[in-house]
């Protein structure tokens, strides 16, 4: 009984002493603003950008905190919601649409009356606007190209490719890449919006969401530009669905069993830190349909509208997304930034890779499409299209079912 | 569970006595009723009353009365994730009879009995996602430790987590793996139970081991047994971190067709913003849950043994 | 209980020999996935995505360790697991041990619809709680704090259910010569009654650990500054990071769950004893 007691109180005065100890360490009244991001990739660029601002702004604190992607917009919302946000945080065009009209995102129209907007790719600016309102201003973009394993042409003797590429070329060399016996495969055909079947659709004239707010995927032109994809797969010049979604399509990619992945900018950091591979890896455009296209997004640096420090919130999101922060964010590699002039920092961090295709890309990109909740009816396409992908139905077919299915999301 | 409530000797015992004022029972239960009042019984009352209305993202919702409700009803996806959380269950109640056997076999060991409970019990310590991602790996299609194995015997792999066909089994088997440890030590505590000497009356009778589990151990632990099902139905029906850290991956496309009846609505509610549908879709999983518990008890009157 | 092989030797202890079988060939299949992860861990990437694989690593490397070590704040994240743990379990043991007794031992009107509504809980799923529960944590201003992790794990319908089963099944006489010896029924509980479950709160303890532990969308959500982070969302960023770089998943899986386990391993006993002993036999 005795014994007991001790052991109890013992565990109280431990239980209280961590939590002491958890709860200390403050400020000294100063202004400590939280950054809420996604990437550990990035946290160092993100860290040294807080610093730099936090150099010029006396008495300014910036919290660099980084969430698990899969929690990221959950605990976004659910602080939102409860009015306890982060004041600065990472926003991607799906999501935005909902932040923006439920008044959650900080107006920072008049704080960047300075700015020069014409600084940054219209096409990004397009995916986050809202008329008079300005909530948040572009931090990086990513367009796309085709990664490609060197060693992997050369062993098929086959030629690297390049600007002249069309449909027909890719396909062709995909085919001819193909060594089932060695586990190598053309290209990696996952069901990828961003990276895949929607530029294949613009390339082949058609729209994704028409211009009458409602689903184009039945087009003869989106059904070419899934069937570039779907086909892939049927002629078994890719992985199958089963085996991308064990192994990611990025990680086959680095291992040699995949000779072709179309994919975004943001690859280039992670391919470069592997010593050993980097030398095998090449950049080229994506090939030409009926002509060129390649999406663009990318992540807005947006303040919460519920902060309590509104002014140093705006001041610091003009700097996050300006220009010495852009030179920042290009030298650590990590992203291409998305102000205009600072894009060279980034080719210069990776000399080797011909990265210049994606700032390129950007003169014909198209801005992903976000009619609607678009964070449901996007979740839709793996069901909707799968079928085409492993043969089971004609991607005129799919097509068909997944814009009915956009259809019935966006009526709602 | 409701047998030994029903009628504890000390209880009637304690009856005639003189006892304390009950303001000590209130007293002694408001630290609990409170936490439960707060945490539990309003933000139930909350989510119920969503349930009857539109709410979007940020701001106050609107009354749609039970558009919700008949909007779930003709919905294919609410109706495939019962579906999947009904096939998850019984997969969950075939560990039952595994953990029963494994415990009576457990119980008759002399030497070496903790060792066992310790390495079953081994993954309930695990934290979940670290369990996800050594299962993952194992269920690899092309470079897993199962494929490989069953390689050895002449069976085809197959990509385990990554087509719909088999996920829920895969996943069910990872839930078995899990929960076998805490049925054990249920099913262990029953055991002990049960008087020895009712062994040795049998023994004497000549009865041999198989016919003393049928005849002695199964009715005895039967109590316990139901415990076992009982909270394995419930925690099976609200199945949803195993779904969420082992299918959620940038390109898997088997997650369309294997989404349970709470990963639905944490989608809903999470992600997509709606938190009305979201909030049904809770309710009717709530109702189902008492439903099956509730049938649980009524059967039990035909199989339960109580002493 | 008693030991069964005494009885009739030379038969049992070849039937305690096909046991032993039945039963190790049963355990090998539960702790493979753990001597995988061991294994693995040691392996270097490429070895690990090898098809067919290898069994022990070819040139067995700690690096997958450093990468892990590198990349989580290890020891930030393991103090705020434990306090939020140490601070849960305290709460749970006081909060279900008063409230089991008051159910099992005291009479008041309405006991049986308060307890039934305390077990209609455990059926709710936990998510359905989720914003309810921020919302409190929010008002009563203890977000980002410690408190914030394990005060709504401290209110569990289990522990309820569990100490009331406990308290249940010691003998009335006890309670009775307590009183008579003119005890209140505060004293009664503290000084008679709690020190004889002793074992069923320790198991509780253990229980209320493992899940204290394993938490994780409810620290981040009740985190928002991120500077009260457990060791559970270090790992889920580990997967965001290193999708498919096994040896290092498998490392910082093993590293993380190793202190639960150590408690699990230390305590082992009193918690069989305890859960054996807390009448949760049906």
């Amino acid at each position: 009984m005795r014994h007991h007691k001790t052991w109890s109180a013992t565990a109280a005065a431990a239980a209280t002493a961590l939590v002491l100890a958890g709860c200390s360490g403050g400020d000294d009244g100063d202004v400590t603003l939280t950054y809420a991001t996604w990437s550990d990739d990035q946290k160092p660029a993100m860290e040294a950008i807080a610093e730099a601002f936090e150099a010029e702004h006396e008495g300014v604190d910036i919290e660099v905190q980084v969430l698990p992607w899969p929690e990221y917009w959950s605990t976004l919302q659910v602080g939102a919601a409860g009015r306890t946000a982060p004041d600065a945080f990472w926003m991607l065009a799906d999501q935005y649409p909902a932040y923006a009209e439920g008044g959650q995102l900080l107006d920072i129209r008049d704080a960047a009356s300075d700015v020069d907007l014409s600084a940054y790719p219209q096409s990004v600016l397009d995916l986050y606007d809202s008329g008079d309102a300005l909530y948040g201003l572009p931090k990086d973009y990513d367009t796309n190209g085709i990664w490609f394993n060197k060693a992997l042409f050369d062993d098929a003797g086959i030629a690297y490719p390049d600007d002249t590429w069309t449909w027909d070329d890719a396909r062709t060399a995909a085919r001819a890449l193909t060594d089932p016996g060695a586990g190598v495969w053309g290209i990696a055909a996952p069901i990828d919006r961003q990276g895949g079947y929607y530029n294949s659709i613009y390339q082949a004239g058609g729209q994704v969401i028409g211009d009458d707010g409602k689903a184009a995927l039945d087009t003869p032109e989106a059904v070419a530009g899934i069937e570039f994809w779907s086909q892939m797969q049927t002629d078994g010049s890719s992985p199958t669905l089963q085996q991308l979604s064990d192994t990611e399509s990025v990680q086959m990619f680095m291992d040699g069993k995949v000779a072709m992945y179309f994919s975004g900018s943001f690859w280039a950091q992670r391919l470069y830190s592997d010593e050993a591979f980097r030398a095998n890896v090449g950049v080229a455009p994506l090939p030409m349909g009926e002509q060129r296209a390649s999406m663009i997004s990318g992540i807005l640096n947006a303040g919460y509208a519920g902060t309590e420090h509104p002014e140093e919130l705006a001041e610091f999101l003009i700097f996050a997304s300006g220009e010495e922060a852009a030179k920042i964010q290009g030298e650590s590699g990590a992203v291409l930034p998305a102000y205009q002039g600072t894009q060279q920092t980034w080719l210069d961090a990776m000399p080797e890779f011909d990265l210049q295709v994606f700032v390129d890309a950007v003169d014909y990109s198209v801005p992903l499409p976000i009619e609607g909740n678009a964070a449901e009816w996007t979740g839709l396409d793996s069901e909707y299209l799968a079928p085409a992908w492993n043969g089971e139905q004609t991607a005129a077919e799919a097509a068909a079912a997944y814009d009915a299915a956009i259809d019935e999301v966006l009526a709602k | 569970m409701t047998a030994k409530t029903a009628r504890p000797p000390a209880r009637r015992r304690r009856a005639g006595g003189l006892g304390p004022s009950p303001w000590w029972g209130y007293a002694m239960i408001a630290p609990a009723f409170i936490g439960l009042a707060a945490l539990y019984l309003w933000p139930f009352a909350k989510t119920f009353t969503k349930s009857f209305m539109d709410v979007p993202a940020f701001g106050p919702g609107e009354w749609t009365g039970l558009d919700n409700y008949t909007e779930l009803l003709g919905d294919d996806k609410f109706w495939q994730a019962f579906g999947n959380s009904a096939i998850y269950t019984a997969i969950l109640l075939l560990g039952v009879p595994v953990a029963t056997v494994l415990a009576a076999l457990i119980h008759q060991v002399g030497r070496g009995r903790t060792v066992y409970r310790v390495l079953y019990f081994l993954p309930v310590v695990t934290l979940p996602v670290a369990v996800s991602m050594v299962w993952r790996f194992i269920y690899n299609g092309d470079f897993g430790l199962l494929n490989w194995a069953l390689s050895l015997f002449g069976i085809p792999g197959q990509y385990w987590v990554a087509d719909a066909t088999y996920t829920i089994y895969a996943i069910g088997a990872v839930g078995i793996w899990m929960s076998l440890g805490v049925n054990l030590i249920i099913l262990g505590a029953g055991l002990q139970s049960i008087p020895p000497e009712l062994y040795e009356a049998s023994s004497l009778d000549g009865a041999g081991r198989v016919r003393q589990f049928f005849k002695i151990t199964l009715p005895m632990l039967s109590p316990s047994v139901f415990l076992v099902t009982v909270l394995s139905v419930i925690s099976a029906l609200q199945m949803f971190d195993l779904v969420f850290v082992m299918l959620r991956s940038v390109d898997n496309t088997a997650l369309a067709d294997s989404k349970t009846i709470v990963y639905l609505f944490y989608e809903k509610a999470f992600v997509e913003f709606d938190q009305g549908y979201g909030a049904a879709i809770a309710i009717v999983l709530l109702l189902v849950i008492m439903l099956a518990t509730a049938f649980q008890f009524r059967l039990q009157r035909r199989w339960v043994f109580y002493d | 209980m008693t030991d069964r092989t005494a009885r009739a030797p030379k038969a049992a202890r070849r039937g305690e020999w096909a046991l032993h079988l039945a039963l190790t060939a049963a355990a090998a299949l539960m702790v493979a996935p753990f001597a995988w992860q061991l294994i693995t861990a040691f392996k270097t990437t490429g070895e690990a995505s090898q098809s067919p694989p290898t069994f022990w690593p070819a040139d067995p490397t700690f690096n997958a360790f450093t990468t892990f070590f590198d990349s989580v704040p290890f020891w930030s994240q393991f103090t705020v697991s434990a306090a939020a743990l140490a601070l849960r379990v305290v709460g749970q043991l006081a909060v279900s041990a008063l409230a089991g007794y008051a159910f099992a031992r005291l009479r008041f009107p309405g006991r049986n619809v308060l307890f039934g509504l305390f077990i209609a809980m455990l059926m709710v799923p936990s998510q359905l709680f989720l914003i309810g529960q921020f919302e409190l944590v929010r008002d009563l201003k203890l977000l980002d704090t410690i408190p914030a992790l394990a005060i709504p794990g401290m209110f569990s319908a289990f522990g309820v259910f569990l100490m009331r089963q406990a308290f249940m099944s010691i003998p009335a006489a006890y309670e009775e010569a307590a009183r008579l010896d003119g005890a209140g029924p505060l004293r009664t509980f503290r000084s008679v009654m709690l020190p004889m479950v002793k074992p069923t709160l320790g198991a509780l303890a253990v229980l209320t650990s493992l899940y204290s532990w394993n938490d994780l969308l409810w620290p981040l959500i009740v985190s928002p500054r991120g500077d009260h982070r457990p060791l559970t969302v270090g790992l889920a960023g580990l997967q965001g990071q290193y999708g498919t770089d096994y040896p290092t998943l498998m490392a910082g899986a093993l590293v993380a769950s190793l202190p639960l386990i150590v408690i699990f391993l230390v305590l082992q006993r009193q918690f069989f004893n305890g859960i054996a002993s807390s009448g949760l036999k049906g």
